[in-house]
């Protein structure tokens, strides 16, 4: 029983942090139709970020706004440099243009920091756990469902209740009749990657403070799970994705604790797997593909 | 056929197996597959002959590169799915071919557990070879089935999840890999005649799967595929077909580059590699086959340059820091200069042979237009034969967009199915043609119900449509968009012929060479009743055939539709707002109005009907009135 709320906890947590790394990649997919490869590279920088912070002794309150501040311009002005110039190009173009981005980011890191994992000392009382009755849970855990939660609780408020909010969500729904209504079109797509970024931050802070440290190639294992959740939960759909991640994180933990030692090493493999047969029965995925008319 | 006992008889007998195995149409493209294997086979002879043993290692690299790319270009061209799963094969047929290979005294010392038949074996590396392309099929068939059911990027990502799972699988099999330490002692049976042999095989395979009908029909679906299942495509077999035969190519590239390197790892098949040949096959032109061979060199000798930049000694002397993966940079960024230079990559769509042929001209497609005059499957008009829709209906989230509505459409007439823009015209035609499934009632096409199976059955089965916001397969040629029509609704012989007679039956003939996508508006909508027609059926459904036609082409149109029902029996229902047309044309009429049917009956009743006036002409009662809507019923495209 205590190894199973443990292991509830662990899921939960792990799947959190697919689930908000899918939730930004949902929600650039639903305005643009657009999977961006680069996704994962966020969450590298927003590691680069914490780890110069502390080597140049930033104030430690400042250093998790400071991540996200730069997660979220780093997301934008991806979008600027990279993609906007390919505005109106079919989503393979901006797939390959993408994966482009993300090959070049990694040499850039390899070569511009290091191409070694650098180590990004974790305080103690993140490291810890707290005990509830009979379960021992851990803080990381626990505050990375925290901040999912958070997280997905903010988006919602500002998809439904902001102008520019409804402005996304329109777009993503049919983007030409939204640019009639006076929407300007590079907003809402800035304000997309900048949504996204900020998720990939966040995901990418709870990443590293499970980890430890950073590399320039630790952006694409998380990112790879987050494309499979968010096509597991229908691809552009923004629910799909959130349940997507959590499902992705329930099965990898449970087949953690289930499989025998000696397939252990095929963990990776089944787990994608089940995935994929999920995908031949339902194609659209669990919550079903969202088609949007687009510019 | 004994040998060479009739040898005249055998003479022809050989003719038509080349007839078989390649067609007319699939020639110029076998002479394009030679021309492009040639320059490939001159540099392997300079390079056996006079190359020195480091640029001979950088030749043997490139030859296998060009089998990798083209089989990933074969699927991820002719479908427009980016596959980034493919390196996954090639690493797969490493290990296999490389297994086969070595003799079992080495295999005794490196892989003791290795099962008996395995540790057994022992062979030479073509032999190898094709027991490796046999059995890497067979896996592609079962990894295909739910790969191929996916649609776009939902696609890409599931290859991606593919080469995570083989690259696993490869580590995890430590009794057959060695798990991710490095597999040695693989016997360096490589030799430029047999690199040569294999690219021989994979540009011409690659060539020909373009115009194959297999490969025309996924190209459609890569086109619209919507269109494509209207047309009898069966997209879900089109892309396994596709993705088997490439894994088979891309099987073979691995188990050429095991016996090249002699010693690698599961690391080897994994990313870096699957950047590199994406980049070549993006550069040159993913959709063909000229593109891929070109990429492949241009980049080849992009990588060469920025690898010798890297090690050499060029760098540090211009007082420049080393820099790790300058050849991945350089891909990338060539990557990129592609994409927003020509998205399509340098080659485009365009193959070698367009320039050396030339497409054919519009002469020669004129006159063998004439010599076949369009021939429509002719179906007398018996009882039990018609296309009966019963009480469809179709909710969009809350709205009815259909609430049982009922029709019939018997062999030999015309019914016109008119109403107010948003009365469901439209849905209805989606419902019974398969494109969105009906959520109750039934279609019957001549006595079997079909409603809910997917729209390529019932194409098949002998429903053709067109469209009210006209899908033609827009980077095809008009030919092309035709022989699909002919080719998948299993109803045709020789493709070219039939498409060609199609097309002079709507007086578009002269098109054929033209890409679709550039025609001008009446010109696609008469390619597009050409191509609803060269699928032969028995009952056409037209959405609003007249938009955009002036009177002459209106008038050209309805003869053209009487002539199909008068001589071939054909059953036409015409969705349409031109009500004069609809009023002179049609046998029978059916109104819409808010997913109701609301009146039915000849074009007098219909127009005397009080309710249809009141819903539909309105209350000015003006005949000629056009419902202005016309613009706003086309929004999207």
């Amino acid at each position: 029983m205590e190894i199973f709320v443990q292991q509830c906890v662990n899921a939960l947590s792990l799947g959190g942090t697919y689930a908000l790394l899918a939730l930004g990649l949902a929600v650039v997919f639903s305005v643009l139709g657009m999977i961006n490869f680069a996704h994962g590279e966020i969450l590298t920088i927003t590691g680069y970020t914490v780890f110069f912070s502390l080597m140049l002794a930033v104030p430690a309150v400042l250093i998790i706004p400071l991540a996200l501040i730069v997660a979220m311009l780093a997301a934008a002005a991806m979008e600027r440099v990279a993609f906007r110039p390919l505005r109106g190009a079919g989503p393979t173009s901006l797939l390959i243009t993408s994966f482009a981005v993300s090959g070049i980011l990694q040499v850039l890191f390899q070569n511009l920091i290091s191409a070694r994992p650098r180590p990004v000392p974790i305080p103690d009382f993140l490291t810890g756990a707290f005990t509830v009755g009979p379960f021992h849970i851990g803080v990381i855990q626990s505050l990375s469902i925290l901040a999912t939660l958070a997280m997905v609780g903010l988006l919602t408020l500002f998809l439904k209740r902001t102008l520019l909010g409804m402005a996304i969500r329109a777009a993503a729904v049919d983007f030409p009749t939204t640019r009639l209504m006076g929407i300007r079109a590079n907003r809402v797509i800035l304000a997309a990657f900048a949504i996204s970024g900020l998720l990939a931050g966040v995901s990418g802070l709870l990443w590293i403070a499970q980890r430890g440290s950073v590399d320039p190639l630790m952006g694409f294992l998380p990112v790879l799970k987050a494309f499979i959740a968010a096509i597991l939960g229908g691809i552009g759909n923004l629910t799909g994705a959130v349940i997507g991640g959590f499902f992705l994180g329930a099965i990898e933990i449970g087949l953690q604790a289930a499989l025998p030692e000696p397939v252990q090493p095929f963990r990776d493999a089944i787990a994608l797997t089940l995935v994929v047969v999920v995908l031949l029965y339902r194609p659209q995925g669990l919550f079903g593909a969202v088609h949007s008319v687009r510019p | 056929m004994t040998n060479g006992s009739k040898p005249r008889s055998g003479r022809v007998e050989i003719n038509r197996i080349v007839d078989v195995l390649l067609p007319a149409r699939t020639r110029p493209a076998f002479g394009g597959a030679l021309a492009l294997i040639a320059p490939v086979a001159l540099l392997t002879v300079l390079a056996a002959t006079l190359f020195g043993a480091s640029e001979q290692r950088i030749a043997m690299v490139f030859l296998i590169n060009l089998i990798a790319v083209v089989a990933n270009g074969l699927y991820s061209g002719n479908s427009g799915i980016m596959s980034f799963g493919h390196v996954g094969f090639m690493g797969v047929g490493a290990y296999l071919s490389s297994i086969l290979t070595m003799t079992p005294e080495k295999k005794a010392m490196t892989l003791p557990n290795l099962p008996d038949f395995l540790a057994a074996a022992h062979m030479g590396l073509n032999e190898a070879c094709l027991v490796t392309i046999v059995v890497v099929g067979l896996f592609a068939l079962v990894v295909g089935a739910p790969i191929s059911r996916l649609t776009g990027s939902a696609a890409s990502i599931a290859t991606l999840a593919f080469l995570v799972i083989v690259h696993s699988i490869l580590i995890g099999s430590k009794d057959f890999t060695r798990g991710s330490q490095t597999f040695f002692g693989v016997e360096r049976l490589i030799s430029f005649p047999t690199l040569l042999l294999w690219v021989g095989v994979a540009i011409l395979v690659a060539r020909l799967f373009r115009e194959m009908p297999v490969g025309l029909e996924l190209r459609s679906a890569r086109e619209d595929e919507l269109a494509a299942g209207a047309m009898g495509v069966n997209i879900f077999q089109r892309r396994l077909a596709a993705w088997v035969v490439s894994a088979m190519l891309m099987a073979v590239a691995g188990a050429l580059l095991a016996h090249f390197l002699g010693a690698f790892s599961p690391k080897k098949f994994f990313f870096v590699d699957t950047f590199a040949i994406l980049a070549m096959l993006i550069i040159g032109g993913i959709a063909s086959v000229t593109g891929a061979v070109a990429g492949t060199a241009l980049v080849t000798v992009v990588m060469e340059l920025a690898r010798r930049l890297e090690e050499g000694p060029i760098l540090p002397a211009l007082g420049l820091p080393q820099v790790f993966g300058l050849t991945q940079l350089a891909l990338g960024l060539g990557i990129l200069a592609v994409m927003y230079s020509r998205p399509g990559g340098i080659f485009g769509l365009a193959e070698i042979d367009h320039w050396l042929f030339g497409r054919r001209n519009d002469d020669a497609s004129n006159s063998e237009a004439t010599a076949a005059p369009f021939q429509p499957e002719s179906v007398a008009p018996a009882s039990g034969r018609e296309l009966q829709a019963v009480d469809i209906a179709k909710n969009f989230a809350g709205l009815r967009a259909l609430d049982g509505v009922s029709l019939t459409l018997r062999p030999g007439e015309i019914v016109g199915l008119i109403g107010p823009n948003g009365s469901g015209k439209t849905t209805m035609l989606n419902a019974i043609s398969g494109a969105v499934p009906p959520n109750g009632g039934r279609v019957m096409i001549d006595g079997t119900d079909v409603a809910g199976q997917p729209a390529y059955r019932i194409a098949r089965a002998g429903v053709a449509r067109s469209f009210q916001n006209i899908r033609l397969f827009k980077d095809m040629t008009v030919l092309e968009n035709i022989e699909v029509a002919v080719s998948a609704s299993g109803r045709g012989g020789d493709l070219r012929a039939e498409a060609l007679a199609a097309l002079a039956e709507l007086d578009v003939a002269h098109l054929a060479q033209r890409r679709a996508g550039a025609l001008a508006y009446g010109e696609q909508r008469r390619v597009e009743i050409a191509r609803a027609l060269a699928m032969k059926p028995r009952y056409l459904m037209l959405d609003e055939p007249a938009a955009g036609m002036n009177s002459a082409e209106t008038q050209a149109l309805m003869g053209l539709l009487r002539r199909m029902r008068d001589r071939h029996g054909l059953g036409l229902l015409l969705v349409e707002h031109h009500l004069e047309l609809v009023m002179q044309l049609c046998d029978r009429i059916v109104v819409l109005n808010k997913g109701q049917m609301i009146a039915s009956g000849t074009p007098d009743e219909v127009r005397r009907d009080p309710v249809v006036i009141e819903a539909y002409i309105g209350r000015s009662h003006e005949k000629t009135h056009h419902p202005d809507a016309t613009t706003t019923e086309r929004r999207g495209s």
